[in-house]
């Protein structure tokens, strides 16, 4: 290569070489070759060019003016003003507009704060080490131990009556002043004042001071709507929208439901919806509930979550409780014969005394719904599902004696009733 | 005496309740006519007519309209439309006699039953032969007792449902198997009804 062709290239101003293109030129590696230095089509402007972040800085955090150093001076002393000084000039203000920012990370604080005050909720109370004043207790002499005894009951009643004991009390309000009388000797007995004594008062105050306890204090009761509403939540159970509607039909509250439905899990068993993705496994369950007393439900659930499944299956059956026609609150009226799928199930009523005699899970159901005197025959099928939905239609598909009356205009008599007059109900 | 005849006139009136018929007809014969007044006595049907191969006409439709309204005299007393019930006149079913029409032919003659219902449900639903016709059952009144209280006697089942009815056929009449054991007598049982 020649040495003067860059030295002409220097010199001559209108270059009469061709612009080196891309496509022509040889490529001595794979790397693939970059182009010229792509120009933006519209060129970037710096912010820093625009001063934007200064003003921005200038703004967010100025520089003290002096009003606010008289207002500071009045707060602090000159060194702690020169200590403020100095640090407010450590950082520049810039700094903190583009590097600043909230914290993000999963360990940061949960609440805004400068941690310059401390939180009667989040934050520990402060803890007093060390004993006020000139720091002297002993264990109470007999007579000093009395003397705050005095002290201490006199503080309470103080409290209780802030307007002195009522005249003439009542007898109602005698027994009331009586019982005060316990409490506060009782409150004076347990009171660390009566236990140990100090001359000093500041000792004194300190045995009493909740900030000395080795106990944590306990948290303030705060009343807002915001606490009301997350206790509320948090507390309660979510109620079933269709089990409440249960509860107003038969006017019951909660806690009656509790504790007067019975409720049994009968059968459960895995089953498997196939899909485009693979099997999906669920746990069904059939649950029965009732009163013991002529109410009955039968209800079916099924969930991935066995748990939940079970829920359903129980709040259905709750859901779905309805009174049992019963002959004497004991039996049933007649024979009862009912077929679902492949199970017959046929009911027939017994006398006094007899006894369930029946299968497992019809046994369940008549003793849920308050039935003694049963008895029951699965000729065919048994599988364990339609056996229950069978005899449960069976019992709500009883034909009663004033139906058929009324039906055929006839007067129908029941003898036993008869016989025995109201010894039988 | 045919039994078979019977067990036909027991699975129609089954498929007409079921079928929701008002009235339907069978075949007319002493056997026939005692039983459905048997029926009707136990409030199972509604009315045991005697007819031809129509149905006869509802006796409540038989009833002459006293007022015979015309469109003059209504338009001077409107209020004529709506007649004041009579407290006077008695009910027309009790008084008057109706015509039925029932063909000289014996073998033209039905009997026509009026099938009722409750509760949308059918009054009668099952009626089934209980004497076959290859094999009739007598019973004396023991055994009807024990059957009457819900006990199985003599290869038939006791009535254990409420409201069943069993039909006997006895020398003095056709009577339900409770009326025979009261009356301590004995016959051929005929059908089951509920």
């Amino acid at each position: 290569m020649s040495v003067c062709r860059p030295a002409r290239c220097l010199l001559s101003k209108t270059s009469p070489l061709p612009k080196p293109s891309p496509h022509h030129l040889r490529t001595f590696h794979t790397t693939p070759c970059r182009n010229a230095r792509r120009r933006p089509h519209y060129p970037n402007i710096k912010a820093s060019d625009l001063n934007l972040l200064k003003t921005q800085a200038a703004e967010n955090y100025p520089a003290y003016k002096p009003d606010d150093e008289a207002l500071l001076a009045k707060k602090y002393t000159p060194s702690q003003i020169a200590a403020i000084k100095a640090a407010e000039a450590a950082i520049d203000p810039l700094d903190l507009v583009t590097q600043s920012s909230y914290r993000t990370d999963p360990w940061r604080l949960p609440y805004e704060d400068d941690l310059a005050t401390v939180d009667p909720i989040i934050d520990h109370a402060p803890k007093l080490h060390g004993v006020p004043g000139n720091g002297k207790f002993w264990e109470a002499t007999p007579a000093e131990r009395d003397a705050a005894i005095e002290q201490v009951a006199n503080e309470q009643i103080a409290k209780l009556y802030p307007n002195g004991f009522p005249e003439n009390p009542s007898d109602d309000e005698k027994s009331k002043i009586r019982e005060a009388m316990e409490a506060v000797m009782m409150h004076a007995y347990m009171d660390p004042r009566t236990t140990f004594f100090s001359d000093s008062k500041e000792v004194m105050d300190s045995m009493v001071d909740p900030r000395h306890s080795a106990v944590l204090q306990e948290l303030p009761r705060i009343d807002s709507r915001v606490v009301r509403a997350t206790a509320t939540t948090q507390n309660k159970e979510e109620e079933d929208p269709r089990v409440k509607a249960t509860l107003l039909k038969l006017g019951w509250t909660q806690q009656q439901l509790r504790q007067q439905t019975k409720v049994k899990c009968l059968i459960q068993h895995a089953v498997v919806n196939q899909t485009r993705m693979g099997k999906i496994r669920s746990m069904y369950y059939l649950s029965i509930a009732g009163n013991g007393n002529g109410l009955l439900g039968v209800g079916e659930g099924k969930s991935t979550e066995p748990e939940e499944g079970r829920r359903q299956s129980i709040n259905a059956a709750i859901r779905n409780m309805k009174p049992i026609p019963r002959y004497e609150a004991r039996t049933i009226y007649g024979e009862v014969e009912k077929k679902v799928g492949a199970v017959r199930v046929q009911l027939s009523s017994r006398p006094p005394g007899f006894g369930l005699r029946v299968q497992h899970l019809i046994f369940e159901m008549a003793r849920l719904a308050g039935l003694q005197d049963l008895a029951a025959r699965v000729p065919r099928s048994r599988n364990k599902m339609n056996v229950v939905k069978a005899t449960w239609e069976a019992l709500m598909g009883q034909k009663l004696p004033e139906d058929i009356a009324r039906a055929r205009g006839k007067k129908l008599v029941d003898v036993r009733r008869v016989y025995y007059g109201t010894s039988v109900h | 005496m045919s039994l078979v005849n019977l067990a036909h006139v027991c699975s129609h009136l089954q498929n007409a309740t079921k079928a929701r018929l008002g009235i339907t007809s069978i075949p007319v014969s002493k056997l026939h006519v005692a039983l459905m007044l048997g029926l009707q006595k136990q409030g199972f049907i509604s009315s045991v007519t005697l007819g031809g191969p129509t149905p006869p006409t509802p006796f409540l439709l038989q009833a002459k309209q006293s007022i015979e309204a015309s469109a003059e005299h209504l338009s001077q007393e409107p209020w004529d439309a709506f007649p004041e019930p009579d407290q006077t006149r008695e009910s027309p079913i009790k008084d008057e006699v109706y015509e039925v029409d029932v063909p000289q032919n014996p073998g033209k003659r039905r009997l026509w039953l009026g099938l009722k219902y409750w509760n949308n449900e059918p009054v009668l639903s099952k009626m089934k032969l209980e004497s076959k016709p290859t094999k009739r059952i007598w019973l004396n009144s023991e055994a009807l007792g024990r059957i009457v209280r819900g006990r199985e006697s003599s290869f038939i089942k006791g009535l254990t449902r409420p409201g069943e009815c069993l039909f006997v056929s006895t020398d003095r009449g056709i009577m339900e198997a409770r009326e025979c054991a009261e009356k301590k007598i004995g016959g051929m049982v005929l059908c089951r009804v509920l």
